[in-house]
């Protein structure tokens, strides 16, 4: 499903950030993408989901090849996936409700089926009390519970989750992981970045260990 | 529900919120395009209340040719025959000498009638020669009095050249100055309009770059966009032509009575030219934030 071939990225033109890296995730995977800060895992979701043109390699999502795709197709790489952003990119102006309904909006979806997935995406993560409550008035584990329900929303097969759990408490940050695990057992592909060990020994899943752009350890 | 419909309704929808949450902006931007258009639109009028009046002088221009006393019946045969076979020519008068001087005389002051004990007629026959109505008569009228005029059995051609010619030149320049002046203001108006949007799309920036990451195609961006600068567009045309209008009918008002006399009136901007305004706003619009759009999405990815 996902095939990531001696890819080299760098940001400054002389080290690389990604140093001829290569994995391969198959489908309806739970990996967990771990290593220090710097090691390249946001590197690698953001040349995932197409935001990170790379140097050198190739990277393969569902037979898509990503470094060949142009901005104006790039959107048939992102309907494939759900991205759970490390600074959530919550729209302040928006309330809970209109967050998560967003990214139904822009993918053409009719109000009827927005309005009956959104109620459903909320009530998997337990945030249907709170969806008039704008992301600011919020604690930070309900704000990440939002950024989860907009990225299983539209139903991807792959959900790319860039350190979810980075800025909440462990046991806010197990509820987190659960969620995903849940996901996972519909079949959705989770690539879960963290440098947490605490939540990868809890998880027993695949892990990738990166360090200075190699994978060190799966 | 097509996708493209779906695209167009959301951004719709999306286009109101921005102009809700950038009021200021947008009326701002509308005032400009309204004063643009309406002096756009104002100079358009008195362009073709000009035409109108000087349609009404073209419809005096005729072409007299004056005939030598010794022509032969053989040249004026040829000369008939030139006029018969132009088809611009409405009609043709002959008038003999006799018929000349016949007018002559009873035109003619009573004052000047000693002139008349004169013991020959002095004036030559001629052919007073009227064309078709066409926005092209004057250069026709030229054309055939240059056929003929190397004739023989001609003494003179005339058509009042000189003021033909300034006439022609004053109708020329108004043209070119129209095209020139609404050529600067539509380039003003990009300038301004694409602005406005740039400010748009800057104070919803993150949104933007949100919905490019979530999938949603170049195209669902741009439309709430484009459709916000030809709002603005279509806005501003139709304030600038209520205004004019109203305008139109304060000049009926205060001095129709005083050009009544020359049997004219305040013409308002035909109605060809009140769509083309319209659309020329629209696309101006249309086209200023094309520009910003395409310029931000090119470094978003």
């Amino acid at each position: 499903m996902i095939q990531i071939f001696d890819v080299v990225k760098m940001y400054d033109g002389s080290n690389p950030v990604l140093d001829n890296f290569s994995m391969e995730i198959t489908k309806g995977e739970f990996v967990f993408l771990t290593g220090s800060s710097g090691a390249g895992k946001t590197t690698i979701l953001k040349i995932l989901f197409g935001q990170e043109p790379f140097e050198k390699g190739q990277v393969l999502v569902h037979g898509l090849n990503v470094g060949k795709l142009t901005n104006k197709n790039m959107y048939t790489l992102r309907r494939f996936m759900g991205v759970v952003f490390q600074d959530y990119k919550l729209l302040p102006n928006k309330t809970v409700f209109e967050n998560v309904s967003f990214a139904q909006e822009v993918i053409g979806r009719d109000r009827k089926t927005i309005r009956f997935k959104t109620w459903e995406a909320l009530k998997n993560v337990g945030l249907t009390p709170k969806k008039d409550t704008y992301p600011a008035c919020l604690s930070g584990g309900e704000q990440q519970r939002i950024a989860i329900a907009r990225a299983m929303v539209n139903e991807p097969s792959i959900i790319l989750a860039d350190e979810p759990t980075g800025n909440l408490d462990p046991d806010i940050s197990i509820e987190i992981l659960k969620l995903f695990e849940e996901l996972n057992k519909k079949g959705t592909t989770i690539i879960f970045a963290t440098h947490s060990q605490e939540i990868i020994k809890r998880g027993k899943h695949r892990i990738i260990n990166l360090s200075q752009g190699k994978v060190v350890e799966f | 529900m097509s996708y493209f419909i779906q695209t167009f309704i959301s951004g719709f929808r999306t286009t109101l919120s921005n102009i809700l949450n950038n009021k200021q902006t947008f009326f701002l931007s509308v005032a400009t395009i309204t004063i643009s258009i309406f002096i756009l639109g104002l100079f358009l009028m008195l362009f073709s209340n000009l035409n109108g009046f000087l349609a009404k002088l073209d419809d005096q221009v005729q072409l007299i040719v004056y005939l030598n006393d010794n022509i032969t019946s053989s040249e004026r045969e040829v000369l008939e025959d030139i006029i018969s076979k132009s088809p611009f020519v409405k009609s043709t008068k002959k008038i003999s000498k006799k018929l000349a001087w016949e007018e002559f005389q009873s035109n003619m002051s009573e004052n000047l009638k000693p002139l008349l004990d004169i013991k020959f007629n002095p004036l030559p026959a001629s052919y007073k020669i009227q064309f078709h109505e066409a926005d092209s008569r004057l250069i026709h009228i030229r054309e055939l009095s240059e056929k003929l005029n190397v004739k023989k059995g001609i003494e003179s051609v005339e058509y009042g050249q000189e003021w033909i010619t300034k006439l022609e030149k004053f109708m020329f320049f108004s043209r070119l100055f129209f095209f020139a002046m609404g050529g600067l203001l539509c380039f003003g108006l990009i300038l301004i309009i694409s602005n406005t949007i740039r400010l748009s799309i800057y104070s919803r920036q993150d949104e933007i770059e949100l919905m490019l990451l979530i999938g949603a195609t170049p195209r669902f961006v741009k439309v709430p966009y484009l459709l916000e600068g030809m709002l603005q567009g279509f806005a501003g045309s139709i304030l600038a032509l209520f205004l004019i209008r109203g305008l139109n009918f304060y000049l009926k008002d205060e001095f129709q009575s005083a050009i009544e006399s020359m049997s004219m009136e305040f013409k308002f901007i035909a109605e060809p030219y009140l769509f083309g305004l319209v659309g020329l706003s629209v696309l101006v619009g249309l086209l200023a934030s094309y520009i910003s759009t395409f310029q931000f999405l090119r470094i978003y990815k």
